[in-house]
């Protein structure tokens, strides 16, 4: 969720200057179609929001300033039992586990959800505000729209109460404007919840709880912490995230092939199998605290393998669970000088509150996996022939990437069925001929020709995977080999994608950024 | 609020008709209290001291289903198998069994009643004791089996460890109890330090205080979120009615067969809204499929602890503030 922030993350919004807005009015900015911000008439606005925020509040002249008038107008504008009225409040800070003793910037970031959610039909809240603070007015807010589909994305700049529109999800999928704006973070549309999977770390939850003395001062006795959600993350990921993903993911099909199965860009869908825009953290159910009490540190699956899609959409064979002993890990953690520093004077020796946060697959992209299969676009062997390239590497692999190369533009859907997988093998095995012995065309093309069998034959790599991972993790040499790699990808999200708003999101580490990891099909790690 | 004038029954329960049978139960809990108050220093009795006001009432809540077993058993469905074979596993406050026709679950059953209060029925009123038996388990169920020498049996044919015949009566695993509710919380109070450091995360204060499995779900959560609010000088209790209650059960992401709700399959058979300490999870008849055709997350309900882990329970306390200027105490052990 927290990504939303990063709605800033666009000079133009930056560049707001406080006051640049017209009092009560709504004004649209969809980076990269609009050059400036501009104001919408009553009939445009209402003609381009079909969200309740814009129909309840905006529409019908009432413009709240902050968070909590949000949810006061919400209040005013519907009747008892009217969903809108449900809440859900949320929040995560990355400092929210260092002890009151310690001296360190700890601030949260507040989600409060409203509308319809996982007690009713599927398809997760109507609207989620996300905001440092109940009172600040530089609230950003998304709202389902209930007539054209996808989230309608908005935020207000301090000093006024205009609000702009900066796009719907759908945006995020137009070439002018993907990657903008907004969907710098958002980047196929979705909600963000970057620490989608227990033990959730930074977030409350029952993994870790945040209590009132955790938080700044002034937050300590506000209603929004007393009305937290108790079982905080835990609920935000079963009731907020995982459907509001499922509910773009689903919609954005229905509407790719609204055009007699005419698939628009299909080059876009691969590339949300190819490629690395986003990601999900996942880390370790070991808490710091706990490693030598442990005896092992428990390790994300999905480091090693992307297990969401290939075990859970796929049916391959799963990944063991791995786990290092607890006197190797403490033993990298001095060899790498980890530490835990805010940038303003806090700096300790250790990992973070849940050890070895790494990225993994984004779970809009395994769901637009999902969804492309089940619609037709391509099937599960093309699917899986396409992740086991380099699938030691499930996220930041510029192998798989180069594979994007052959995508074809243009798809048609016919009765579930569909041409582009094959015009795309037959691409890539073209390429293949003429490519280096090592290219990933070739391995494409290797993993192709396991044929009807390849599950059989791709759970029999994995299991080798996995063998040689379990041997790995008993060795400290084979670990720091391991940490280096899960290094490598920490800085790729902090370099590739905006992810990354507190120095606390992950620890520092003495290796060079030079110093580059992968991991190899044996389960060893190896130089770039 | 003011001071308690006595400690209600669990979900104020009315198993008990006479108002001064139920007194013993309050006198029970004040004699628990009573013990802890004058080793924790923290920790208030509400029948003894008033509640104000801008008392926060602070609810606890974790999944039902054992999260040590995440440590062991780190495939799901190993995890979900070992936790519905045997009810010693169930350490967080939360027991469960699973009926089953044809290999396919047809119900589960959930229960946070605590053994304390199956004891004092069979102390005072070990009539409706029986009656409750028969209701909830069997009509076959004997006195005798239950209440031997005049001793409760908490573990009994009936509430058995080890679940045969699909349904329990109440709390079973050793640490499941009222009582140890209590004490932990008492425990919680004092803060722990560390070469000097103060020890607040969960599993490290679990550790430091004593306070059993650092990998558990419940105990560690009460411990840190009790012990966060007594860092502030506050005093703390439970609220009344003291209990484990289930919160809820989160139906997102469950799928049936003709689409229909699932949350419309949950029935509350014993507590009240916000306290509920029994509840099952079945299909009714004519619908035609059972539980074991409902998907999670799209794979069928083969295990009780698939549910379990999407069944929230909760403790509530009360944070008082207060001017105690709590000292740190090195850590046990």
């Amino acid at each position: 969720m927290n990504g939303f922030a990063n709605l800033d993350g666009c000079g133009k919004f930056r560049d707001l200057s406080p006051g640049s807005l017209k009092p009560r009015t709504i004004h649209r900015l969809i980076v990269g179609r609009d050059t400036a911000v501009k104001q919408l008439s009553r009939a445009e606005a209402a003609k381009q929001l079909g969200d309740p925020f814009a129909t309840l509040l905006l529409l019908k002249g009432t413009f709240p300033n902050t968070a909590g008038d949000i949810l006061a107008a919400l209040d005013r504008a519907t009747k008892p039992g009217d969903p809108l009225r449900e809440r859900f409040f949320f929040f995560v800070g990355e400092a929210t586990q260092i002890p009151t003793s310690e001296r360190v910037a700890r601030d949260v970031r507040f989600l409060v959800t409203t509308g319809r959610t996982g007690f009713g039909p599927e398809d997760g809240p109507d609207l989620m505000i996300n905001v440092f603070h109940p009172e600040s007015e530089d609230a950003e807010l998304m709202a389902w729209d209930r007539r054209a589909g996808g989230f309608n994305y908005y935020r207000t700049a301090i000093g006024s109460n205009g609000w702009i529109f900066a796009g719907n999800s759908r945006h995020a999928l137009e070439p002018d404007s993907e990657f903008k704006g907004p969907f710098e973070s958002h980047a196929s549309g979705n909600l963000l919840m970057k620490e989608l999977k227990l033990p959730w770390v930074h977030w409350h939850s029952f993994s870790a709880p945040v209590t009132a003395a955790n938080l700044p001062g002034d937050l300590r006795k506000h209603p929004w912490v007393a009305k937290k959600d108790p079982s905080g993350a835990a609920t935000c990921e079963i009731e907020v995230a995982i459907p509001s993903v499922k509910r773009w993911t689903k919609r954005r099909f229905e509407r790719l092939l609204g055009k007699d199965g005419i698939v628009e860009r299909p080059e876009r869908v691969m590339r949300q199998v190819l490629r690395t825009d986003t990601v999900n953290l996942h880390s370790s159910e070991t808490a710091a605290d706990a490693i030598e009490a442990s005896g092992r540190v428990t390790l994300p699956p999905t480091f090693f393998v992307d297990a969401d899609t290939l075990n859970g959409v796929l049916g391959l064979r799963p990944p063991p669970f791995l786990t290092v002993p607890s006197k190797i890990y403490l033993k990298t953690l001095k060899t790498f000088d980890v530490r835990r520093t805010d940038g303003q004077g806090f700096d300790r020796p250790g990992d973070t509150h849940f050890c070895f946060i790494v990225p993994e697959r984004a779970l809009e992209d395994v769901e637009t996996i999902r969804e492309a299969i089940r619609v037709g676009l391509f099937g599960e062997r093309f699917a899986a022939s396409l992740l086991m390239v380099d699938f030691a590497n499930p996220v930041f692999s510029p192998r798989r990437e180069k594979l994007l190369e052959h995508a074809p533009t243009s798809a048609k859907i016919t009765g579930g069925r569909s041409g582009f997988a094959a015009a795309m093998v037959k691409r890539i095995l073209a390429a293949a001929e003429s490519s280096p012995d090592n290219s990933p065309e070739r391995e494409f093309a290797k993993r192709w020709q396991a044929g009807a069998k390849w599950r059989s034959e791709f759970s029999r790599v994995l299991e080798s995977y996995y063998t040689g991972l379990e041997k790995t993790m008993r060795t400290q040499t084979g670990f720091d080999g391991v940490f280096r790699v899960a290094e490598t990808r920490r800085r790729d999200v902090a370099d590739r994608t905006p992810l990354v708003e507190s120095p606390l999101l992950f620890a520092t580490a003495n290796i060079p950024p030079t110093k580059r990891m992968r991991m190899r099909f044996d389960g060893t790690a190896a130089a770039v | 609020m003011a001071v308690l004038a006595r400690f209600d029954t669990p979900a104020a329960l009315r198993d008990v008709a006479s108002a001064a049978k139920r007194r013993h139960w309050s006198t029970r809990l004040s004699a628990d209290f009573g013990r802890l108050v004058g080793e924790f220093r923290q920790l208030y009795d509400p029948t003894q001291s008033d509640t104000p006001q801008d008392a926060q009432v602070v609810p606890v809540e974790w999944a039902a289903s054992p999260n040590k077993l995440r440590q062991t058993h780190p495939d799901p469905v190993d995890r979900w198998r070992v936790a519905d074979s045997l009810r010693s596993e169930q350490d967080e406050y939360c027991e469960w069994a699973v009926e089953k026709t044809g290999g396919k679950i047809t119900r589960i059953t959930f229960s946070t009643e605590v053994p304390e209060y199956y004891a004092f029925l069979a102390q005072h009123a070990p009539d409706r004791l029986l009656a409750l038996y028969h209701q909830l388990v069997s009509p076959n169920v004997a006195l005798k089996e239950l209440v031997v020498g005049g001793a409760y049996q908490p573990i009994n044919r009936w509430n058995p460890r080890k679940p045969s015949h699909g349904r329990i009566v109440h709390l079973s695993q050793e640490n499941n109890t009222l009582g140890a509710a209590l004490a932990l919380a008492a425990a919680a109070t004092v803060q722990r330090e560390r070469n000097g450091v103060p020890v607040t995360t969960k599993e490290a204060l679990a550790a430091c205080s004593g306070l059993g499995d650092p990998f558990r779900n419940s105990d560690p959560q009460i411990a840190s979120v009790i012990n966060g609010a007594a860092s502030t000088g506050a005093s703390i209790t439970l609220q009344d009615p003291l209990g484990l209650y289930i919160d809820r059960l989160v139906t997102s992401g469950m799928t049936t067969p003709d689409g229909a709700d699932p949350a419309a399959f949950w029935t509350v058979e014993r507590g009240r809204p916000g306290q509920v300490v029994r509840a099952s999870f079945a299909v009714p008849e004519q619908r035609g499929y059972t539980v074991g055709d409902i998907k999670i997350a799209g794979r069928p309900i083969r295990f009780g602890a698939q549910v379990a882990d999407r069944v929230r329970v909760r403790l509530v306390a009360v944070v008082k503030p207060g001017s105690a200027r709590p000292r740190r105490s090195p850590c046990l052990g």
